[in-house]
């Protein structure tokens, strides 16, 4: 089943490179098992899975704060563990938590991210108020950060990632405990981003959250990848998309014998859509009919045309896909659960 | 070694406004070395009445110019004591990951924390020295003489500062890095901070022999009563950088452990 793709060989537009990637914590905790994936320029993919995969391990081994036991991970050229100090240059990193300096303003965070990156002068100012501008915090630019929202914070976490203008951006769990609207607002933030050059990669349990924002997901349970693809093909893998007519008015309607002559328009819309080929099969429902097609959306209009008959009445449409979590639960044979994880704070002596 | 010294500052400032923006911070470092030394100066005032206090020849029969630099020493402690936990608050929060993700020296992130200290403990000796001046203490070596005790004091928490962090870095629990450094207050209590050798058992002068805070404090008492004995100043900046480079040794160890 377990479909890791094969790394692209040294393909050279790949930003990141990861071939069979080992981590094994001191106590034997196998947290990231022999994964490979690459990411192309520009590129958006996500590292969805539930929480304890391996996911968290693996992007901080992307951005060089832990190292591989086994394995190798080339991030803009660069290997991680040989050259760590030029792949921080060119990379951006938001943790799992938001990490901002309270008893500092907003401005003050980003220009020390800024200051840290070698940037100064002129060219650091405009970027910092480029930034704020963008995120929507100049308004408070002056204020302590420690008096902001949660999804201000956020918006200057992530604003602090960007500054120094990253090849790639790595993203921990980016809306985790953010409210529905503040998760909105840095969804449009981090395709923004995206569309104007950066490539991401990012790590999250929200089905949502993978759907909305990557164009590529490999899906990891027990440090494994265990599949690959666009949210797209990896909906259409596991079924087809559906479009369902509803035929008679009510349902009751279909109850009562000589009301409808169902079975016939039944025929009559299989007919006219026999030689259609990205329906691919036809089946009665008690309602009327449901069709298994290629791309509900595309197919439906087409659909809807060819059976405008005399005799036949739509009395409703529904399409159906797959879910991300029907994906999961096909490749892994259970469900990703978004249960809060507990941050394991490792005790001294 | 420019980046570094950028970094440092850059962290160092960022590290210096989380601590005076509490205003409870720059209120007790402060009144806390006032107090300290009022009570002090009071509690032991007829301590140079005994007769091995005169006869050491310390102090010219001035109890406050003979406990004040002994009292700097100790406000130093005390604000070491406390400098490690917000490099624990930083590696809680993700705030040392992010640092780290970006291309700053792990040297320089510890440095920015040092930065604060230094001038905590600075400001510490200098309201020692005013309060002393105001009581009527002299300082022998005048302005120059003022400075570089600012400068002892602050020098010595800073290379003091690894018997927080280490404990700090190792522990990862704030409360145990308090109680730990509690630990190393006996080191201050057997130094000349409030006593004379002349006055001590023999195990404690041979103590003394190689305590490095009397080495410290003995620089700072002879700028503050005698002059600038350049071979007791020396001694102090001797036992100030071996005293650094060892802790700080053991906290780069204990830094790169924690973030391995």
């Amino acid at each position: 089943m377990s479909v890791a793709a094969a790394p692209t060989a040294s393909a050279p537009a790949a930003t990141v490179e990861v071939e069979d990637l080992v981590k094994v914590y001191p106590g034997g905790t196998r947290a990231v098992d022999g994964i490979s994936f690459s990411v192309g320029r520009g590129e958006f993919l996500g590292l969805l899975g539930p929480n304890g995969a391996g996911k968290t391990t693996t992007i901080k081994i992307l951005a060089t704060l832990l190292r591989p036991t086994s394995g190798r991970a080339r991030v803009a050229g660069l290997d991680v563990t040989h050259d760590p100090a030029a792949v921080r240059r060119r990379i951006g990193f938001a943790t799992q938590a938001v990490t901002i300096d309270q008893m500092a303003t907003g401005r003050e965070n980003l220009s020390l991210i800024g200051h840290l990156h070698g940037m100064s002068g002129h060219e650091l100012r405009s970027r910092v108020e480029e930034l704020l501008e963008l995120m929507g915090l100049t308004d408070v630019a002056r204020k302590l950060a420690g008096t902001y929202s949660g999804g201000m914070r956020r918006r200057l976490d992530l604003a602090s990632a960007l500054v120094h203008q990253p090849e790639v951006l790595f993203l921990d769990e980016p809306t985790e405990g953010l409210d529905p609207q503040s998760r909105l607002v840095l969804w449009e933030e981090l395709v923004r981003v995206n569309q104007a050059g950066t490539t991401m990669v990012l790590t999250t349990h929200y089905m949502e959250e993978a759907d909305r924002l990557c164009e590529r997901l490999a899906i990891i349970d027990h440090g494994k990848i265990v599949v690959e693809g666009s949210p797209a093909s990896l909906k259409r893998t596991i079924g087809a998309e559906t479009v369902s007519l509803r035929l008679v008015p009510t349902a009751r309607m279909a109850l009562l014998e000589g009301a409808t002559d169902l079975a016939a328009i039944r025929s009559k819309i299989a007919e006219r859509l026999r030689d259609l080929d990205t329906v691919s099969a036809i089946e009665d429902t008690d309602e009327g009919i449901r069709l298994s097609v290629r791309s509900a959306g595309e197919v439906a209009p087409e659909i809807l045309r060819r059976i405008d008959l005399d005799g036949v009445r739509v009395y409703g449409l529904t399409m159906d896909t797959p879910s991300l979590d029907d994906v999961f639960l096909h490749h892994t044979g259970h469900r990703i659960r978004a249960e809060e994880a507990d941050q394991v704070i490792p005790m001294g002596w | 070694m420019t980046t570094f010294a950028a970094q440092t500052w850059y962290l160092g400032l960022r590290a210096w406004r989380r601590f005076y923006r509490v205003p409870a911070n720059p209120l007790s470092v402060v009144l806390y070395p006032l107090i300290q030394l009022f009570v002090f100066s009071q509690l032991f005032k007829d301590i140079v009445q005994l007769p091995g206090f005169a006869a050491s020849g310390n102090g010219g029969g001035s109890y406050l110019a003979y406990l004040a630099p002994g009292q700097i020493a100790f406000t130093v402690f005390f604000a070491v004591s406390w400098s490690g936990s917000s490099l624990l608050y930083d590696y809680r929060n993700g705030m040392l990951d992010k640092l780290r993700a970006t291309p700053v020296g792990r040297y320089a992130i510890l440095a920015g924390e040092l930065v604060p200290l230094f001038l905590e403990c600075m400001i510490m000796a200098g309201a020692i020295l005013v309060l002393s001046l105001l009581l009527g203490a002299r300082i022998e070596t005048g302005i120059p003489g003022a400075i570089g005790i600012l400068l002892l004091s602050g020098a010595f928490g800073v290379a003091w500062a690894g018997t927080s962090f280490v404990p700090a870095l190792l522990t990862k629990n704030e409360q145990a890095t308090g109680t730990l450094s509690i630990l190393f207050f006996p080191v201050a209590f057997m130094s000349t901070a409030f006593v004379p050798v002349a006055l001590m058992p023999d195990w404690l002068k041979l103590v003394n022999d190689w305590n490095p805070i009397t080495f410290v404090i003995e620089a700072m008492r002879a700028l503050m009563t005698v002059g600038f004995e350049w071979d007791v100043i020396g001694r102090a900046i001797v036992a100030i950088v071996i005293l650094g480079l060892v802790l700080h040794s053991v906290t780069l160890w204990a830094f790169r452990r924690l973030t391995a």
